[in-house]
């Protein structure tokens, strides 16, 4: 169903990623903020070392300012200008593309002029500013679908962004609200979300999430993780994006739901297995096949 | 001089398309329908960058898109018309006669017959079964 595909990479500096249709599974990950310029490197390095042991192209992902926290008092981020600073120094270091999200239109500008893939966050993808502020970067849109919104509803949020000329988006399932401080995935999401056109991506850890279920904190669920990936890489995303941490009890944002980078080679092995024997069987039995008119 | 109704042809009695529902392929299935109700007419005509008529989505569409789709209304709702529009449309040129239409009209039992520009090919209207007969008639 994925008609397009998107490459992740704003020139030479930075290993290209590609997104879509038959290219490989592709993975979007790292810390959910950035702590600090070292824990980020290393994350980087150590994140870099399993994915190119697996042959798995991969983009950096961690932000500057968390702006959806449950408390008052929760680490918000290091800031637009360190943070901006310390993944542009990751990309150029180490050569990987890096994706961050913003929550102030304001913010576009500047964050498009140095990551390579603008992310939309969750909360945030009904709003025109912001819809309008990612595609008017020019950059691929990371654009992730509301724990509120259908998935067939996601194609208003599209348009918006269509509405500037970008037609590079990738469009993210990270959970849907189930009732309150529960998140289910719906499966049916990548399918319907494919219909725009687009390569569609799994959240694997937000989709484990259990919002604010703490009283100040969100809890999560992460013994789901494997099980989920499993079976997002069997219904046919193109990228997996899973927020991974060294040390996850002491992280500083979502420590209940990123995963143990201990873990990171064994998920990310299986997800790629899967992806790649979903394409085999595709190319035995041709596309899916069953439609409403049969 | 008057034209007698039998020299009229479609172009004297076609509904422009300024007077037609006519649709980019990307216009969500339920401002379609809006547009259904705003000129009273059981048809929109699904017209491409070069305004030749690609797709024709009627009220009979609806009512068998709505006994045949499981999905939820908000779902239909936000599927683009080409989806759900026939391709396979019978259409006339404008040069044809009045009564030529008309016959092609109740052979096909159909209320609204696409124009189509004999040179070009471009979408030139519809042709309506009411003011359709009522030339004929003299009316």
């Amino acid at each position: 169903m994925n008609s397009r595909s998107i490459t992740i990479g704003r020139d030479d500096q930075v290993s290209g990623v590609t997104i879509g249709e038959t290219a490989p599974l592709a993975f979007l990950g790292g810390p959910c903020a950035i702590e600090t310029s070292d824990h980020a490197r290393m994350m980087a390095e150590r994140i870099g070392e399993i994915c190119a042991k697996l042959n798995i192209p991969w983009i950096y992902k961690s932000c500057y300012d968390k702006d959806c926290r449950s408390a008052p008092d929760s680490f918000h981020g290091v800031g637009l200008d360190e943070g901006l600073k310390i993944l542009g120094d990751i990309r150029s270091d180490f050569g990987i593309p890096v994706v961050c999200d913003f929550s102030d239109a304001d913010w576009a500008k500047p964050t498009g002029e140095v990551v390579d893939l603008i992310q939309v966050p969750a909360y945030l993808c009904r709003q025109t500013t912001i819809l309008r502020a990612a595609g008017d970067t020019g950059l691929p849109v990371h654009l992730k679908k509301g724990q509120f919104m259908s998935p067939w509803n996601m194609k208003n949020a599209v348009r918006k962004i269509e509405a500037t000329g970008n037609r590079q988006i990738l469009l993210t399932d990270r959970g849907t609200f189930f009732g309150y401080n529960m998140l289910v995935n719906d499966f049916r999401n990548f399918p319907i979300m494919s219909e725009t056109g687009y390569p569609v991506c799994f959240d694997a850890t937000h989709s484990v999430q259990l919002p604010t279920s703490m009283g100040d904190i969100s809890g999560g669920q992460r013994e789901f993780i494997p099980h989920l990936v499993r079976a997002a890489a069997a219904c046919g995303i193109n990228a997996l994006f899973m927020e991974v941490h060294d040390d996850p009890p002491n992280a500083l944002s979502d420590a209940n739901t990123v995963l143990d980078i201990k873990y990171l080679e064994q998920i990310l092995a299986q997800a790629k297995a899967a992806h790649e024997l979903r394409l085999e069987l595709l190319d035995k039995w041709g596309a899916d096949r069953v439609h409403l008119d049969d | 001089m008057s034209i007698s109704t039998t020299d009229l042809m479609v172009k004297d009695v076609l509904l422009s398309p300024d007077r037609v529902p006519v649709l980019p392929p990307t216009t969500l299935l339920k401002q379609a329908l809006e547009e259904m109700n705003k000129f009273r007419l059981g048809v929109v005509c699904v017209t491409d960058e070069d305004e030749k008529l690609i797709g024709i989505f009627t009220d009979g569409d609806v009512r068998r898109l709505l006994l045949k789709s499981q999905k939820p209304f908000a779902a239909l709702f936000v599927d683009d018309i080409i989806v759900h529009a026939t391709s396979s449309f019978t259409s006339i040129n404008d040069t044809a006669s009045l009564s030529e239409a008309v016959v092609l009209m109740e052979k096909k039992e159909i209320w609204d017959l696409p124009v189509i520009a004999e040179g070009d090919g471009k979408f030139l209207g519809l042709l309506h079964l009411h003011p359709a007969i009522k030339a004929v008639m003299g009316l």
